[in-house]
């Protein structure tokens, strides 16, 4: 069990998510970088699928009656436990009975995960635990935790061993964000196309898990009205008003304006640590380079020594 | 012949990549057909399949590569039928007033009078075209051209659960409330998402949709 003191900004229960429900209009959802909440659950002793909590932003305060095992992974936030232990990141922790967790602001990225022995325990929806605040069901009764929650915990599987985990390497803040240019790049003229594939772009205030809103250079185009087609996070739509927005996990399963480019499957989760005032900009790959990207960037997990 | 390969050149128009995990295939007036037939075919990389306006999305699962057999099916001929397994729902609808604050718009917009436009309305049978933008939300194809009409300049706050609205060619239903930008005309009582339900939309593609208009 646990109990919240007080909620971060968005405390959002999730697990990988619900894919094969687009069809249906509904966001595969998840994690926003599954790899993240997997490990967190492998140092934990959970499967990789178990639920744990996605905190973004400003992190809450968990008291933790009974104690527990846990495990943060993701943007490292600065956050507190009982005097004279550190809460690190990427490693599995022991909390003591009535131990408290305070998880404040993150020095650099947004999002962090907490992954918890025999995991969060609510009523799965199609199929996943994920929360889907836009349409206020999943997780934990549909919303964002909020001061005053009980979090149950399952029951845990397996013996707990104490692990570590290395993240795949950090290419750092400036570098470009890969993608693969289209499917509609010839909906844009060549100033629009400078403009994206060359500008620097501001995060705005107004993003979301269902989309980065980017501010910048005007991303000039056919103002022409576009067939609606399926779209998948990552994608990249520029609506007339020429600043392009990148759709996020919570995202629309179909979207009607022309996609200038799509953010690669290896750069979701530097999308994930993009914060409202970062500056982004994009690199074109190709297809192939870009599964070769995927696969080289994996965590590693060892006994701790 | 299409071909899929990660890293070919667009060698063919039909499809092209969106980004390394799908593919969007064009597929004009038979896309309930192909969706159809790329559904029942259980591919194994294959994690989900969005049919759209003309085109279809196909997601890979992560690490997978279109099989040899998928790519036949790509470019395997389909007719332009009705899909076998569609089924046809009566929607019954409040029409106007507080259900409709835009019906009175569209009518003159039309040139008709508010019966006269839910007279076009009712006489068409629909069909589900494709769903998306919310959960359960349909996209409504066979909307008579005089009643079609561009987005709100302005899109609403605020539109209501079951609201029946015109947006450019296609009628829509609000699954849940929320803001929206098309012309609201009535609302239905109907329950058209339930995440509970074993399916949980009461609309797939395909399905065929009458409206019949209830007295406010």
């Amino acid at each position: 069990m646990i109990e919240v003191m007080r909620a971060g900004l968005c405390d959002l229960v999730m697990d990988t998510g619900r894919p094969g429900w687009r069809r249906l209009g509904v966001p595969a959802g998840g994690a926003a970088d599954p790899a993240a909440l997997q490990v967190a659950n492998q140092l934990v002793g959970n499967p990789p699928d178990a639920a744990g909590l996605e905190i973004v932003g400003r992190g809450p305060h968990l008291h933790f009656p009974r104690g527990g095992v846990i495990a943060l992974t993701g943007a490292p936030f600065r956050a507190a436990r009982a005097a004279g232990l550190t809460a690190g990141w990427n490693q599995t922790l022991v909390l003591a009975a009535s131990e408290i967790l305070r998880i404040e602001t993150p020095d650099a990225g947004y999002r962090c995960w907490l992954a918890v022995r025999g995991g969060l325990a609510v009523p799965p929806v199609l199929g996943s635990a994920s929360t889907l605040p836009q349409a206020g069901w999943g997780g934990h009764r549909g919303r964002p935790l909020r001061a005053g929650d009980t979090l149950h915990v399952g029951r845990p599987e397996g013996g707990v061993r104490l692990m570590r985990a290395q993240a795949p390497v950090d290419r750092g803040d400036d570098a470009p964000v890969r993608v693969v240019s289209g499917p509609q790049s010839a909906a844009f003229d060549d100033a629009g196309l400078a403009a994206f594939f060359g500008g620097r772009f501001r995060v705005a205030a107004e993003s979301d898990r269902r989309g980065l809103r980017l501010a910048g250079p005007c991303v000039t185009g056919s103002a022409a009205d576009w067939p609606t087609q399926g779209v998948l996070p990552g994608a990249i739509q520029v609506p007339p008003d020429g600043q392009p927005i990148v759709l996020g996990w919570d995202g629309p399963a179909t979207g009607g304006y022309p996609v200038i480019a799509t953010v690669i499957s290896a750069d979701w989760p530097r999308l994930a640590q993009a914060r409202p005032g970062d500056r982004l900009r994009f690199q074109t790959v190709t297809v192939d380079q870009a599964r070769m990207l995927v696969a080289g960037d994996t965590w590693t997990v060892s006994e701790w020594a | 012949m299409a071909n899929p390969k990660p890293g070919q050149p667009y060698a063919d128009p039909a499809w092209r990549w969106m980004g390394d995990r799908a593919v969007r295939v064009v597929t004009g007036t038979t896309t309930l057909a192909r969706y159809a037939m790329l559904d029942s075919g259980n591919f194994e990389e294959i994690e989900d399949i969005i049919p759209a306006d003309g085109s279809i999305l196909l997601i890979f699962r992560p690490g997978t590569v279109p099989s040899a057999g998928l790519r036949e099916a790509l470019v395997r001929p389909v007719q332009d039928t009705v899909m076998a397994e569609s089924r046809e729902h009566v929607m019954r609808v409040i029409f106007g007033g507080e259900s409709g604050p835009d019906l009175a718009e569209r009518a003159a917009g039309a040139g008709l009078d508010e019966t006269g436009y839910v007279r076009r309305l009712t006489a068409t049978v629909y069909t589900v075209a494709f769903l998306g933008f919310q959960p359960g939300f349909p996209y409504l194809a066979g909307l008579p051209d005089v009643l079609a009409a561009p987005r709100r300049s302005t899109p609403r706050h605020r539109v209501a659960a079951g609201s029946v609205a015109v947006g450019g060619g296609y009628l829509g239903i609000y699954p849940a409330a929320g803001p929206g930008g098309w012309h609201v005309l009535g609302r239905t009582a109907a329950r058209l998402f339930d995440p509970a339900a074993p399916a949980p939309a009461l609309l797939r593609p395909g399905d065929r949709v009458r409206f019949v208009a209830e007295s406010r």
